[in-house]
């Protein structure tokens, strides 16, 4: 290795620590031992490492029961996300180039609309439609498949995939759902994939739909639960950063579990 | 188990499109209906409890003579001029440098990715750690090495860079997405400009940057756009606007009109000029774009 890679090499490692830090130091101040004096000075690791903290959180809140309301609402969301935007993506993949150009200024246009804009009107929506203060206020959009953004990336996957393969299903009888299926889901995988991750992300992290349209404190979910900690111990930094840990732990571990395949396919997402 | 759903009596072409029906009318219900609705409740008195009344003009008037909402939008564009063009180009200079083969390429992207997964509300709560006066680690940092530690979130003059700076950390989106588009360009052009002569620089700045320009525009939309979002968890969980208003920004009033004082009517006209200021970027975007010749093909549109 010439000295010009272990300097781009080096550099890299610095911004790649940089980036981890945060999350190093938010583990860390998790695992200091609670009631014990926080450290004035600069020290990564406590002198002595408990996972006390972990437990006083389960204690303080019903935990076990937010972690299954979010997990809840990730197994609506994602499968239906991943149903409608990716039957919408292949339907604008199989228009006419005209109306495909279409529907992508329809898409972007609708990608514009701030969340804000929606927060009221959609809570007098659920109102009427009896989604107040349930898990369907919290999974609605996925109706939509979630965000226009997915279904431009599902539509970009498909188009890939050649006409004649599209043909050939149709001559064999494969119906449009079969085809769906059986031939270009398959094909465009790595986009499956990103769509689940990003969905994933979304709605696990999702903090605003659960505060304004929940109201009953049983079926919130994991962010709502980190700020009704941050009112109840306010300074009782042990117990709140296990918990922010405790939130990002399964999204982290998802994406750990996926990143092969992301390497795998950057190209082609 | 699809037989039966051929066998309904349509044209090829149009079974293809009846794909696109959910996700219509899930637009028009959740994006489409909400959005008009919004818009029209600005001309109202409504607090959900009684029927809309009609009040005129009299909203506007009523947001424009409040102090807090001036100000609302003062932070909120400086919380989005300030930091998007940061993190756009930040996260393009990131993707060029973990461009090409390396030892622990893959390990490395997916380092530069992992604080995009964190939840909003978590992420919040670790920096509010970090950058905690007293025992955070940043200050103790900067004392350790003799810099002064300012006192971030609480410090009036101090809050808002610290937003801006940790919003340097959750990039992974617009860095996946230059990644891809320096992908894009064949290797050749750079090669050749390499044996002309041209350093990392200005291969960087005159070939790397104009072919991703389109790119890295759409993503300043979609930045700018998203910072108004994630900021409101932030801002909510960690300084709650304060202090001395120093971040209350536009989502932050918007919530408050809206969800603490009833007042929708408000809400709907503060969204007629974020609208208003949005279509603005959007324009000066599109003119740039324009004068620079990019953005307009199929191929860059849709990333």
């Amino acid at each position: 290795m010439s000295s010009k890679h272990v300097g781009r090499t080096g550099l890299r490692l610095f911004i790649v620590i940089i980036f981890l830090l945060p999350l190093l130091w938010l583990i860390a101040a998790s695992l200091y031992p609670p009631g014990a004096p926080l450290p004035t000075s600069l020290r990564l690791l406590p002198p002595r490492l408990t996972l006390a903290n972990y437990g006083r959180i389960f204690q303080l809140l019903p935990l076990g029961r937010y972690t299954v309301n979010s997990l809840m609402v990730i197994a609506l969301a994602v499968p239906i996300t991943l149903l409608i935007s990716s039957w919408a993506g292949l339907g604008m993949a199989r228009l006419p180039r005209a109306g495909q150009q279409r529907w992508i200024v329809f898409s972007l246009a609708i990608l514009m609309v701030p969340g804000m804009a929606l927060w009221s009107t959609r809570f007098l929506i659920y109102r009427q439609l009896g989604w107040y203060d349930t898990i369907w206020a919290l999974i609605a959009p996925a109706w939509m498949g979630t965000s226009p953004f997915y279904i431009l990336m599902f539509y970009r996957a498909f188009r890939r995939i050649p006409a004649g393969i599209y043909d050939a299903a149709r001559l064999d009888g494969a119906g449009v759902l079969q085809t769906w299926w059986l031939i270009a889901l398959p094909m465009a995988r790595a986009t499956a994939v990103a769509v689940t991750l990003l969905t994933f992300v979304l709605y696990w992290g999702d903090f605003i739909s659960p505060l304004l349209y929940l109201r009953s404190g049983n079926r919130t979910t994991l962010p709502v639960a980190l700020q009704t900690l941050q009112q109840l111990s306010r300074s009782d930094w042990g117990v709140m950063l296990a918990a922010a840990v405790w939130t990002m732990l399964i999204p982290i571990g998802l994406f750990l579990l996926l990143q092969p395949v992301f390497n795998r396919n950057k190209k082609r997402l | 188990m699809f037989e039966r759903f051929s066998i309904l009596r349509l044209s090829h072409h149009t079974r293809w499109r009846l794909l696109l029906l959910p996700y219509v009318l899930g637009v028009i219900i959740l994006v489409i209906v909400p959005a008009l609705f919004s818009f029209a409740l600005a001309f109202f008195h409504y607090d959900a409890l009684s029927p809309p009344v009609w009040a005129g003009r009299l909203n506007f008037v009523l947001a424009y003579t409040d102090e807090l909402f001036a100000l609302s939008i003062r932070n909120s564009l400086s919380l989005i001029l300030i930091p998007v063009p940061l993190r756009v180009f930040g996260s393009f200079l990131l993707a060029r440098l973990m461009q090409r083969n390396g030892r622990f390429l893959s390990w490395f992207r997916s380092a530069i990715y992992l604080p995009s997964v964190v939840p909003a509300a978590a992420f919040a709560l670790a920096w509010l750690w970090i950058l905690n006066p007293l025992y955070g680690p940043v200050n103790l940092l900067l004392t350790a090495i003799g810099l002064p530690a300012p006192a971030w979130l609480v410090d009036p003059v101090w809050a808002k860079p610290a937003l801006v700076l940790m919003g340097l950390w959750p990039i992974g989106e617009g860095f996946i997405v230059s990644l891809a588009a320096l992908y894009d360009i064949p290797p050749e052009l750079e090669d050749a400009a390499r044996i002309d002569g041209a350093g990392a620089v200005a291969i960087i700045g005159h070939i790397l940057l104009p072919l991703t320009a389109p790119i890295l525009l759409l993503l300043t939309f979609r930045d700018a756009i998203f910072t108004f979002q994630e900021s409101f968890t932030h801002i909510y969980l960690m300084t709650q606007g304060g202090p001395y208003y120093a971040t209350y920004t536009l989502p932050l009033f918007i919530y408050e009109q809206g969800f603490d004082l009833r007042a929708f009517g408000i809400a709907g006209a503060a969204l007629w000029v974020m609208y208003a200021l949005t279509g603005l970027i959007v324009t000066v975007l599109y003119i740039i774009a324009k004068q620079w010749n990019v953005g307009t093909t199929e191929e860059t549109f849709v990333l």
